[in-house]
């Protein structure tokens, strides 16, 4: 390798998916002779020396593409080999060829990075054999995850000791933490994290800087000027910048005085012109002194790394998008009821699948009743996180407005068919379920409809567990099908158990394997609800989750006698004032005297109302829970209009006084009728 | 001169004093501490009684509180005669002679009445107290059968009266012989508490279920109408709000002797509980949809309770 021939620099090109190239090295013009400007554009079958023969034997990585077309990285596979190129001058130049696919945003293949060494006479054959062996070996060591520190890492295993003999590798914090770094070359003062070092001896004793710790690089040194230029750096530590650069590092330069640091290269990892960080590569004590082969070899490996490093970036970007969308979207603390006790988990899916569609939602009610929601948006990452934000939100409006679950569910497949008919990009494949249920902590009775959706499991006190038969329903968007809705009464404390598909259901296992899981997990639950969700994670959920997993656990509270009171009240005008005395002696036994004023004035109002424009039975209900209730039922299912009042009109001015002097009011059919609520907030203390 | 001493009068309804009673007796005891007033109780049912002898001619308490008040109370007449301060929990015939608290039992039964009509009942029994009570005079089982009376009259249904002693095996009778009378009998409204669980056992024995086929409902004290089962719906007797409100009254006369007695009628509604439901459609078809303000007595009409399956 005397005259630097034996490997030819390493020459790297980039090809489109449909075989054209879109990138050129300067390596690879001093390899083939073209240049840039040359290469870019063609087809790269252009340029084998033998096209028939490189099409036919499907080798070439422009045909694998094309007759592949495989869209995502596990498909798309390495591939190593040899093949004859044809120089700009018409020889033939035979090489061995690695390409590895490059990834998009959406971590779908852009691109293959095809990279090409010369192998040439036997005189220089072990060294040459060697660097493209450490070439090859990078195609398939650097870059196995999607994750930036074990790609660094990779890419320093790689190169200790056969390339140096120590290496350090740092990135820009804004690499890390998957934001979109700034294009283009680093000027100046660089700041850098450590985020891999390797040594031959081992701990790694030469690093100065250790790892996670971040470091100030002064614009003369080796590394930041190698990230403001672009370009790879060998450099001595006699060099007058080194000397400087250490003069005013202690750590620095005490190891490098006391390890022998004497020859340093730093190469920037930059990948689709974004500047990501930089590999610093040095020989120490009695090693050779890096020459410019080892340079370009360098170069190489941190270019292979570059871009693992970005596809790692991008996908913990995306990630963090879609993981943030989602997180912003489910519930944060689920109060603001008391009906059942809640404890949920919710995990993305792990690995490439990225940020699914799962939801759940404890959604307070009228009367003190609780809906129990938890969906599941067919699909990954932002887009479903997306809609599954547009359904929650359907479902939180739709469950304000207290429809039963079966209408509930069959207005949320209206919208889903609007969505997919409104929005191109939804066209015809949002898929979605949805489990709706309103527990009432009064009646005990809790009301289920199905969109779809897995039932859930309930564990009844006595230690009975099993699945709630439920008729499951079509999916969202299938639209023209009923929903039923299913009633069960639960004892106080009953033990209902949530999920979505990704708990129970997995390539190995159907989802009644999962549910039966289910049942065994929760029938002996843990002393807290925290811990019974950890317990159940633990038993049912499959070995490699394919899918983002919800789990939603509520434990059912029943509202005692000693907190609601309803009385029936015929259809007498002369029982307003009876409904009145009534409510102010309740009131007096809860020690609420102070509620008593607006209580009276909200059951005149709405007993007279249900006299005059109700149908029998009428009934009258106050609940004491983190409000003060007061409902009054009729048999007549139309809803009273907020009628305007006229000073004159006695009757009309009933519910905008209520609306006036509670905290809230509303109505709600009932299988019967309709009831009015209203809604005081307790007297402080 | 003033002895801070109250006298409450009131005989005992059979050897002891009822939970009912006893919480009438505490509820005065209480009202009358927040005034410091001392109480002093004797169980007379007539003006003959030595404990109400005393009390009265040694002038041994400032005013008396009368309970158990018959339409005509020779204890009331003596009170009114010697001019001895006094108020009435009930209250007799002519009503005007001192304050009283009483709740309105004609309004208590005809409200029962109109609940179970609200239902779609028809055909409805009542059981009052005993024959005894009823002859005695106490005003409580003769406003309570008026009420009915003019009540049914009233909606046009069928209604029938009946005497039932204090205890469970009288109430298992009177529930027999109701449905001998009219087996087409759907509910009944009773103010005699101590009979309820005869009744209900009458009802199991001849295998009608309670609320699904035969409603009852009725006045009773809150806290145990809580306990039987079925949850009796039925009128709260008020008794806290009674015992406060008569020794205000008796405070009241007290402090000023010649204003006009006031007097206080209490009605309190019907607490839905899961002793009544609509009546049961022959048909059965929508029988059990009925929703009244979730009443969990209704929710086991609903017919798919048995969602559970085969899993359990």
């Amino acid at each position: 390798m005397e005259n630097g021939e034996a490997v030819s620099p390493a020459a790297t090109a980039t090809v489109s998916l449909q075989g054209i190239v879109t990138g050129w090295s300067e390596g690879a013009r001093r390899l083939l002779g073209y240049s840039a400007a040359e290469a870019v554009g063609r087809a790269a079958a252009e340029l084998l020396a033998d096209q028939e023969s490189g099409d036919s034997d499907g080798r070439s990585p422009s045909g694998s593409q094309e007759r592949g077309g495989a869209k995502e990285w596990g498909r798309a596979k390495e591939w190593s080999g040899s093949a004859a190129l044809r120089h700009r001058d018409g020889r033939r130049v035979e090489t061995a060829l690695h390409a590895y696919p490059s990834l998009d945003r959406d971590g779908g293949v852009q691109a293959f990075v095809v990279s090409a060494g010369h192998v040439c006479g036997p005189d220089g054959q072990d060294s040459a054999r060697q660097r493209l062996a450490l070439l090859n070996e990078a195609g398939m060591r650097i870059g196995t995850t999607l994750d930036v520190v074990r790609t660094a890492q990779e890419l320093a295993e790689l190169a200790v000791p056969r390339l140096s003999d120590f290496i350090s590798i740092d990135l820009l914090d804004s690499v890390l933490q998957g934001e979109e770094p700034v294009a283009g070359p680093v000027d100046a003062d660089v700041v850098l994290r450590r985020v891999a070092h390797l040594s031959a001896t081992e701990g790694a004793p030469e690093a100065a800087i250790g790892l996670g710790q971040v470091d100030t690089y002064p614009g003369y040194s080796p590394p930041a000027r190698c990230l403001a230029t672009g370009r790879p750096l060998l450099s001595s530590t006699a060099d007058p910048d080194v000397v400087e650069w250490l003069a005013h590092h202690d750590s620095r330069s005490s190891t490098v005085r006391d390890y022998g640091f004497h020859s340093v290269m730093s190469v920037p990892l930059q990948a689709r012109g974004i500047t990501l960080g930089v590999a610093v590569f040095a020989r120490l004590g009695d090693s050779e002194p890096f020459e410019q082969d080892d340079l370009l070899l360098a170069e190489e490996l941190a270019r292979r790394a570059a871009v693992g490093v970005d596809n790692a970036r991008r996908y913990t970007r995306e990630h963090t998008t879609a993981l943030t969308l989602q997180r912003s979207l489910l519930p944060q603390g689920l109060s603001g009821q008391a009906a059942v006790e809640v404890a949920f988990r919710y995990l993305p899916a792990g690995g490439r699948a990225g940020v699914g569609g799962d939801w759940f939602d404890v959604i307070p009610l009228s009367g003190t009743r609780v809906a129990l929601v938890v969906g599941d948006v067919v699909g990954h990452g932002i887009h479903a996180s997306a809609t599954m934000g547009r359904l929650r939100m359907a479902v939180r409006t739709l469950g304000d407005v207290d429809l039963p679950p079966d209408e509930l569910l069959t207005h949320l497949d209206d919208l889903v068919n609007h969505l997919t008919s409104d929005d191109a990009d939804l066209t015809g494949d949002l898929g979605a379920t949805c489990l709706y249920a309103v527990y009432d902590p009064v009646s005990r009775s809790c009301t289920l409809a199905s969109a779809g959706h897995p039932p859930p499991v309930v564990l009844l006190p006595d230690g009975t567990v099993g699945v709630v038969r439920l008729s499951p329903g079509p999916p969202l968007g299938v639209g023209g099908l009923p929903f039923e809705a299913a009633e069960l009464e639960l004892p106080e404390g009953s033990l209902l158990a949530f999920c979505t598909d990704g708990l129970i259901e997995s390539r190995e296992r159907d989802i009644g394997t999962g549910l039966d899981l289910l049942c065994q997990a929760l029938a002996t639950p843990g002393p807290t609800l925290e811990a019974t969700c950890d317990a159940v994670l633990k038993a049912v959920l499959p070995d490699n989750p394919v899918d983002d997993v919800a789990l939603l656990l509520a434990r059912t509270r029943v509202l005692h006698a000693d907190q609601v009171a309803t009385w029936a009240l015929p259809a007498n005008p002369a029982i307003v004032a009876d409904a009145r005395a009534q409510a102010c002696r309740q009131l007096t036994a809860w020690g609420l005297e102070e509620s008593a004023y607006i209580t009276e004035l909200v059951v005149s109002e709405l007993v007279t109302n249900a006299i005059r424009y109700g149908g029998v039975p009428i009934g009258l209900r106050l609940i004491r829970d983190r409000t003060l209730i007061c409902e009054v039922s009729d048999a007549n299912s139309a809803t009273p209009h907020l009628r305007r009042a006229r000073t004159y009109d006695e009757g009309g001015r009933g519910l905008h006084m209520v609306a006036q002097f509670t905290q809230g009011w509303g109505t709600r059919q009932t299988p019967t009728g309709k009831t009015i609520w209203a809604e005081q907030s307790l007297p402080v203390g | 001169m003033a002895k801070h001493t109250l006298g409450l009068v009131y005989p005992r309804a059979g050897r002891n004093y009822t939970a009912m009673q006893l919480d009438f007796i505490g509820g005065v005891a209480e009202a009358a501490a927040r005034h410091d007033y001392d109480l002093l109780l004797s169980p007379g049912d007539t003006a003959d009684v030595p404990s109400f002898r005393r009390m009265i001619g040694e002038r041994r308490v400032d005013g008396v509180i009368l309970m158990e008040i018959r339409l005509a109370d020779d204890r009331v007449a003596r009170l009114a005669e010697d001019a001895f301060p006094f108020v009435t929990i009930g209250r007799t015939h002519q009503a005007d002679e001192s304050g009283w608290v009483d709740l309105d039992f004609a309004a208590l039964a005809a409200g029962c009445v109109q609940h179970l009509a609200d239902l779609g009942h028809r055909r409805i029994a009542f059981v009052n107290r005993s024959e005894q009570l009823f002859r005695i005079g106490y005003g409580f089982a003769h406003r309570g059968l008026e009420g009915f009376t003019s009540s049914i009259a009233e909606s046009g249904l069928t209604g029938q009266a009946y005497h039932c002693d204090d205890d469970a095996s009288a109430g298992e009778a009177c529930l027999e012989q109701i449905l001998r009378d009219d087996p087409a009998t759907t509910a009944v409204v009773t103010t005699n508490e101590a009979a309820l669980g005869g009744l209900l056992l009458g009802l199991t024995r001849t295998g009608r279920a309670v609320p699904r086929d035969f409603s009852v409902v009725g006045v009773a004290a809150g806290r145990w109408a809580e306990r039987v089962s079925p949850p009796f719906t039925a009128a709260d007797i008020p008794a806290e709000e009674m015992t406060r409100v008569a020794v205000d009254l008796m405070l009241e006369r007290l402090a000023s002797p010649d204003a006009q007695p006031r007097h206080v009628l209490l009605k309190p509604l019907i607490s839905l509980r899961a002793s009544t439901g609509p009546r049961r459609q022959l048909s059965g078809a929508g029988s059990g949809e009925f929703d009244l303000l979730g009443n969990p007595g209704d929710h086991q009409d609903l017919g798919n309770l048995g969602e559970f399956g085969e899993d359990f």
